[in-house]
């Protein structure tokens, strides 16, 4: 009897919770759906969405919900097998390239995307059979199909951890990855048209991905996954090493592959560059270097800094860098070189020094700096080995830690050369979406975390020094109402000391009032007056200019001695110079944090009481942190100003500051890597995705994101040491020794 | 002279008059106890002391110089190191990290009294690198008034050391008080363990409502029947 109704229950439990899941699909359909409606009928957007066979597909999403909720616990022992999660991993990838990304940038095919592009090429005479094959001519779903039968052999052979399977997966999902990149290769030759698109290279990277997933498989004794920390083995096993591998992967492409020179229709290499230039008078060094220096030079730094990085070899590591380094320059030397002559020569449609370059020579430089960067790690591996051995070894004992080193030091080398190399190569649209948004919003953010994630002060009035540093250019750059006298009219570039310092005096007289206050009140304070200083800006016609804001303010210019450097129309120059004040700033910001005042400031926020018992000067400390945050964002104030040209007080309405915000929490408050990730990442995230995502759908990709970070990762993508440890409810130790805590007579 | 003279202050929370006008005073190399019901306003007294809060009249002396009215960060480096009620530690540095906060107004800490602190508090060298925070009850408070200590004070304000310990944590923190007295350092602390201050103490206040209603020497105090009605818990048997 009780029995009974203990079955009766589950079974009821198990129908409650179908029901949920196939009521949770419908939800997400409406909500993916349409949005609109018409006055006339307001059933419009709801009949759209659960239209018949979309709200299928949504119900089926409910149904699989429903069984990995109700199975999923059964199939745990299998999710931990050697080589599932990356297998998981290249099959998202795949996914992605076939739905999201675009396989060519082509007009003629619409979107770009697979389908489109598979449609168009199947039935196309004109290109060759394996390509056509790829994009279906003999069945319409020929990528989706192989898709579906390599998982499943790779996903069998995991499970049932039989070595065959797994390896037969392998060499599909290798094999299907250059089918792939060869289809796409095709077609782009086929088009004629130079392509950003990544589609291609994507679902090669992803089938590779399941390739390897698969040979792990295959080669592993174990039936578990070790997961714990892997890449920080596989990047600490020798220091550098990964940035060799990845050098070199991008110098082939760069030194073999890629074009160097492309004025008119010619597309020419390294190899047809010197040729092209073979009857020029192209000075000798410039020439020698086409011929056959630049291949030397690129594999001699391969070399050693591929043996440096296995020997970790202290000398070797010293000559990676400076051939890496030396190197870099010489290619640069060159193609301005060659450029410069290329325009003279009036070769067809050539512009002159750094005009018609392609990708070739700055995946050179890309490659050759990330040898230097190789070097750079050995060197580190081994001096905090030695500071180990001297301080009694409990810092290489720990091993982990310096391997935990390695990453980071080894993601910021990438991403300070991916800065340098990738923006000439990207197209106009990329270049000023990193100067407009990425950039000045990454400035920002670094000046806001100062306030937010170092003093722990709610600041939602950000913008506003913002404002007040984009209105002291417009002032002394003679572009308002009021005017200085003439003899303090100034270049935008020489406007950044007054900004500084009429933010900092805003700052302090913003901070003096209201800094008793405390958390949400601080906050709603702050908005206020970022409020304020809009209103002021919209309303003092005589001063401000009013909505019409301020217009033709001059780009900025440097004059010094010898040196004149002037910018313009391109955004790359902007980028560079942007480039330098985040690494200066970043630099200064960098010594901070852990300064007396770094150790104030997070002494304050962790307890005022207990920091004014220890003697900081609370009111002070607090004062500046909102006066360094403010000079920061007056700062990118006097950038943006003088890098747009024209600006109105809408460009600093509530919304800004409260996105720079979310791009610190979402990056990592406290930690200055995060609260830069963050912002680059969602200002890339929105412009990325106007291209793949229907428009009025982007915010919701967006806010999806977001979710899931702040659940799987809710101290932000690169968080802090404190605030990882806050969140996780400290129980994790700060160190690898506090683990072996003696157990004590216990308190 | 003596190194503390606190005469006739008076301190308001606004309209609430938390302190009506009190004096006492504090020797060089003494141990004072203040003792007092909640409420009384030992917290105030302290925090006055200490520079935390400003008392409306009344003149605080060190070593005969006025020092009302300056902040906090001033008179640390006076000499007057202050352990807030309540084990205000910073729970997400570690201990090593505390106790370098401590010596905040150095430039650096000084690594013979880093030393001479983990000697005097062994747990403490035990859990360096532990996060504050994940410290117990006990370790807590060892680690504040460790901080405390690292700022090389001449006056050390304890406030409720033992609130909240067990039995046997509290005669170590007050042994532990006792050996950081005999260093030359001067202690004022606040104790609702009136017994054990006393005992420690070399004279004692007893604070009333904001009024200074009762001081001697502890011997005195702890016969007074009182004292011992009031904090001892005894029945006036007379
Ligand atoms: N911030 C404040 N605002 C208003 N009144 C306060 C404030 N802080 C303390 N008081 C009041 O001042 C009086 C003295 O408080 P104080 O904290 O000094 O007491 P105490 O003797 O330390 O008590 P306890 O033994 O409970 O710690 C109390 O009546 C208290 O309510
Ligand atoms: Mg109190």
């Amino acid at each position: 009897m009780k029995r009974r109704s203990v079955e009766a229950e589950a079974r009821i439990e198990n129908l409650k919770r179908f029901g949920a899941c196939l009521a949770g699909g419908f939800v997400l359909a409406l909500m993916v759906g349409t949005q609109e409606g018409t006055q006339q009928d307001f059933g419009y957007a709801f009949r759209q969405s659960v239209a018949m066979p979309r709200i299928l597909i949504f119900l089926g999403i409910g149904v699989l919900l429903y069984l990995a909720i109700t199975f999923g616990p059964r199939a745990k022992p299998y999710l931990t097998r050697p080589g599932l999660r990356p297998l998981g991993a290249g099959v998202l990838t795949v996914i992605i390239s076939l739905t999201l990304l675009k396989w060519t940038d082509s007009p003629q095919i619409n979107t770009g995307k697979f389908r489109p592009l598979a449609d168009a090429a199947a039935p196309t005479q004109a290109l060759d059979s394996l390509a056509r094959l790829w994009f279906g001519s003999a069945f319409s779903q020929t990528a989706w199909l192989l898709l579906i039968i390599v998982t499943v052999l790779a996903a069998a052979g995991m499970i049932r951890r039989s070595a065959p399977l797994s390896y037969a997966a392998a060499i599909l999902a290798g094999v299907l990855g250059i089918w792939a990149e060869y289809a796409s290769a095709a077609v782009s030759k086929f088009l004629h048209y130079p392509s950003h698109a990544t589609g291609g290279a994507v679902a090669m990277l992803g089938f590779f991905t399941i390739a390897v997933a698969s040979l792990v498989s295959a080669r592993s004794q174990a039936a578990e996954a070790d997961t714990d920390g892997f890449i920080d083995r596989v990047l600490g096993w020798r220091p550098g090493l990964a940035l060799v591998v990845l050098g070199f992967a991008v110098g082939l492409v760069g030194v073999f592959n890629a074009a160097w020179f492309s004025p008119g229709d010619r597309n020419a290499t390294l190899s047809t560059t010197a040729s092209m230039f073979g009857a020029t008078n192209l000075n000798g060094f410039a020439q020698t270097y086409l011929d056959w220096l630049g291949f030397v030079l690129f594999f001699v730094t391969l070399v050693v800094a591929g043996v440096a990085s296995y020997l970790r070899h202290r000398l070797l590591a010293y000559a990676a860098i400076v051939l890496g380094l030396v190197s870099t320059l010489l290619t640069l030397v060159v193609v301005h070189d060659f450029s410069a002559l290329g325009g003279k020569q009036g070769f067809d449609g050539a512009q002159g020094a750094w005009d018609n370059l392609g990708t070739g020579a700055w995946m050179t430089c890309a490659a050759l700096s990330l040898f230097a960067g190789a070097g750079y790690l050995v060197l580190k591996d081994l001096r905090i080995e030695a500071k180990g051995v001297r301080a009694g070894s409990d810092i290489v004992g720990s091993g982990t830690a310096g391997a935990r080193g390695q990453v980071a030091a080894a993601t910021m080398l990438v991403v300070i050369i991916a800065a340098l190399f990738y923006p000439p190569t990207a197209t106009e649209f990329w270049q000023t979406v990193l100067v407009s948004e990425i950039g000045i919003y990454v400035l920002l953010a670094i000046g806001l975390n100062v306030v937010v994630g170092w003093a722990g002060l709610l600041d939602l009035g950000f913008i506003a020094f913002y404002a007040i540093g984009s209105y002291t250019t417009a002032y002394f750059t003679g572009r308002l109402p009021v005017q200085p006298p003439d003899w303090l009219l100034l270049s935008p570039l020489a406007c950044i000391p007054f900004a500084i310092a009429a933010c900092l005096i805003a700052g302090v007289a913003l901070g003096f009032p209201t800094l008793r206050l405390r958390g949400d009140y601080l906050a709603i304070v702050t908005l206020g007056f970022g409020e304020i200083i809009r209103v002021i800006a919209n309303n003092a016609n005589g001063f401000t200019n009013g909505p019409r804001g301020a217009f033709n303010i001059p780009a900025p210019q440097i004059h010094l001695g010898p040196i004149h450097l002037t910018w313009g129309d391109s955004a790359l120059g902007f980028w560079y110079l942007l480039l330098v004040l985040i690494a200066i700033i970043v630099l200064l910001f960098n010594r901070l944090e852990n300064s007396r005042l770094g150790r104030a400031w997070a002494a304050i926020r962790e307890d005022e009481v207990a920091a004014q018992a220890t003697g900081i000067n609370t009111r002070n400390v607090k004062l500046l942190a909102f006066a360094i945050g403010a000079s920061t964002s007056g700062v990118a104030g006097v950038f943006f100003a003088s890098q747009v040209g024209s600006f109105t007080p809408e460009n600093f309405v509530l919304n800004n500051s409260i996105l720079v915000v979310a791009y610190v929490v979402f990056g990592g408050m406290g930690s200055l890597p995060g609260a830069m990730a963050g912002a680059a990442v969602l200002t890339w995230l929105p412009e990325f995705l106007k291209d793949q995502v229907p428009a009025e759908d982007r915010q919701m990709w967006i806010g999806a994101l977001i979710l899931v970070m702040m659940i799987f990762r809710p101290a932000g993508l690169i968080p802090a040491r404190r605030r990882k440890a806050e969140l996780s409810g400290l129980d994790r130790p700060s160190s690898a020794e506090a683990t072996a805590v003696p157990a004590g007579e216990g308190m | 002279m003596s190194l503390l003279e606190v005469d006739d202050i008076e301190v308001r929370y606004g309209a609430i008059r938390a302190l009506k006008g009190i004096s006492f005073h504090v020797e060089e190399g003494e141990v004072v106890a203040l003792l007092g019901a909640n409420g009384a306003g030992k917290t105030t007294t302290q925090k006055t002391v200490s520079g935390m809060m400003r008392p409306s009249l009344g003149e605080i002396r060190f070593d005969g110089e006025r020092i009302d009215g300056l902040p906090a960060h001033d008179l640390i480096n006076l000499g007057i190191c202050h352990v807030p009620e309540g084990r205000r530690v910073f729970p997400l540095m570690s201990v090593a990290e505390n106790l370098e906060m401590g010596a905040f107004r150095f430039k650096r800490p000084d690594p013979q009294l880093l030393a001479r602190c983990f000697e005097m508090f062994p747990r403490l060298k035990e859990r360096e690198h532990q996060y504050a925070g994940t410290l117990s009850g006990g370790e807590q408070q060892m680690l504040a008034i460790a901080r405390a200590l690292m700022g090389k004070p001449r006056l050390l304000l304890l406030d409720e050391p033992s609130m909240g310990l067990a039995p046997l944590i509290v005669r170590q923190i007050f042994d532990i008080v006792r050996e950081i007295n005999s260093t030359g350092v001067t202690v004022l602390i606040v104790e609702q363990n009136a017994a054990q201050a006393l005992g420690l103490a070399n004279r004692g206040y007893v604070l009333e409502t904001g009024e200074m209603v009762l001081s001697g020497t502890g011997k005195e105090l702890l016969a007074d029947d009182r004292i011992r009605a009031a904090y001892l818990g005894e029945e006036i048997t007379t």
